[in-house]
């Protein structure tokens, strides 16, 4: 069975509520007592501090983080295939998509993602590391905001950044009043999406004004129809368990069998 | 064939300039200008005050590299600036007459495979080899030596890979020739199965290409050596380049380099 697809319109690693409700919230998919969360920085450029900030995310959730460099792949002598379909999720962070797609094409790792997808791997990220997972997004990485083909597991379009940046919300409504792409998904940054089998599951969010639309071509031109988010629970509203904790929660959750008493999941 | 060899007068006059690191400049070699010296000096011949882009592709754009070039050439008496891919703020046209504007184009090392990746998604290859033409002069190190070429072989990867580069260059590459990066014997396997003869260049050397002629091979270090090398049907041959020492005087016979291919 192919593994869900978290759609994210915007966030960081930097410990603020509204990130850390995202990451607790992507974390709470996963089965694992300690699971294998993979970061892929391509996008961006393998920046260091992001990779570090990542790890340090992952980590206090109890999974085991790791990350794939396209940028250095001697230095880290990681087998990309053989790696990326051991995890439990593949987190792919943003910046530029035209750069992500190019990068991914250039070292096959478009196919592992498909692999991965089809082997149960849970697929997420922000930014251009959210649009990637559909047939097109909408990317400012060649300068002014443009429609640029992803890998499509995904059917439709993709918007992220929505209400923050409006440039890019107007090229993508017009893209899709146009017919030029097909319709889709906006998501503002700390909005999020649930994908199941290739269905919007739910939408969630963790900061109370941030939205989620549905755009299609309507007969002025663009229909805008707002989809229902959850907003998360904030972090830290309980106390926070220590890593053993966490893990010892885990190992519980993965044990039970699967029923209504069963802690975490939402399905 | 060898009686029949004769001595081709450099073409001093074609303005298509190339000038590729074996490995140094400022990414390799702190507190050795030389190399980087050289490749101003030549840009100083289109312009009192040279305009010097650098590209930082290779290494994914990364921070600290292009603080580094900033360094390295913000008091060098030029106008330094870079463009980086993967925060892009200029659109295509500005992109391609900002690199067109430029004496030398400065192309850094790190993986070539995404480089080239990377270039070809923004149509730089296109842009590059139209600033080539115009005189603009290309350099790098590493990766941005590899580019130039129609093949190379690197094992920045952890394998040893064999990589099609932009082509402006006619011949075959392997920087940091004869350390764990530049690996000799996958080259020499290489040449051996019908790649392009081409050029070697330790770390510390250089490989100055007018045309597709190389005009001369310079040296940061009195040791670095750089080489041409080719399929010698049972062999492979490879002739050590009479390399000029950039650091002092020449030495005997340095200037004598005659073309090699």
């Amino acid at each position: 069975m192919p593994g869900p697809i978290v759609a994210i319109g915007g966030a960081e690693f930097q410990m603020r509520p509204e990130n850390e409700a995202l990451h607790d919230y992507i974390v709470s998919l996963l089965d694992a007592p300690a699971p294998r969360v993979c970061l892929v920085p391509t996008a961006s450029g393998d920046p260091r501090d992001q990779i570090g900030a990542f790890h340090a995310t992952m980590e206090r959730r109890g999974a085991v983080a790791s990350s794939i460099s396209l940028f250095r792949l001697g230095e880290d002598a990681i087998d990309p295939a053989a790696h990326l379909l051991a995890q439990d999720a593949i987190y792919v962070t943003g910046g530029s998509m035209v750069n992500l797609m190019a990068l991914w094409r250039e070292h096959g790792i478009d196919v592992l993602m498909r692999q991965a997808h089809e082997r149960g791997i849970l697929l997420c990220g922000y930014s251009a590391g959210s649009m990637c997972w559909f047939e097109t997004g909408i990317s400012r990485g060649a300068g002014a905001p443009a429609p640029v083909a992803g890998i499509g597991l995904l059917a439709g379009s993709h918007c992220v950044h929505y209400s923050q940046d409006p440039a890019r919300r107007d090229a993508y409504r017009t893209a899709v009043a146009a017919g030029g792409i097909g319709p889709g998904l906006a998501l503002d940054d700390h909005a999020a999406a649930l994908f199941r089998d290739g269905r919007l599951v739910e939408a969630v969010r963790s900061r109370k004004t941030a939205a989620a639309f549905h755009v299609d071509a309507g007969p002025d031109g663009v229909a805008e129809t707002a989809v229902a988010a959850r907003l998360l629970p904030a972090p830290g509203a309980a106390p926070e368990p220590g890593l053993e904790e966490m893990r010892e929660l885990r190992r519980m959750r993965s044990t039970r069998p699967p029923g209504p008493g069963r802690l975490g999941r939402r399905d | 064939m060898e009686d029949e060899a004769e001595i081709v007068p450099f073409p001093q006059d074609d303005e298509r300039q190339i000038v590729a690191f074996g490995g140094g400049g400022f990414s390799m070699e702190a507190g050795n200008p030389l190399l980087d010296d050289y490749v101003l000096e030549l840009a100083r011949a289109r312009r009192g005050r040279p305009r010097v882009c650098f590209l930082p592709t290779a290494s994914g754009d990364a921070d600290h590299y292009v603080v580094r070039f900033y360094r390295a050439f913000g008091a060098a008496g030029c106008e330094p600036s870079h463009v980086s891919l993967f925060r892009r703020d200029r659109g295509a046209a500005d992109l391609r007459d900002h690199l067109l504007s430029q004496d030398l184009i400065y192309v850094g090392g790190g993986s070539v495979i995404s480089l080239l990746g990377t270039w070809r998604a923004h149509g730089i290859d296109a842009i590059l080899a139209e600033a080539w033409r115009r005189g603009v002069i290309l350099c790098g190190l590493s990766a941005g030596s590899l580019c130039w070429y129609s093949q190379g072989v690197t094992s920045f990867h952890g394998e040893v890979l064999r990589v099609r580069g932009l082509g402006l260059l006619p011949w075959s590459n392997c920087v940091h020739y004869g350390s764990k990066q530049g690996p000799r014997e996958s080259y020499h396997a290489m040449l051996r199965r019908g790649m392009c003869p081409g050029y070697a260049a330790e770390d510390g050397s250089a490989l100055h290409f007018r045309g597709s002629r190389m005009v001369a091979a310079v040296a940061s270090r009195p040791d670095a050596r750089a080489w041409c090398v080719g399929d010698g049907g049972d062999r492979v041959i490879e002739t050590a380049l009479p390399t000029r020492f950039l650091g002092g005087e020449p030495r005997p016979g340095g200037d004598e380099l005659q073309a090699v291919a």
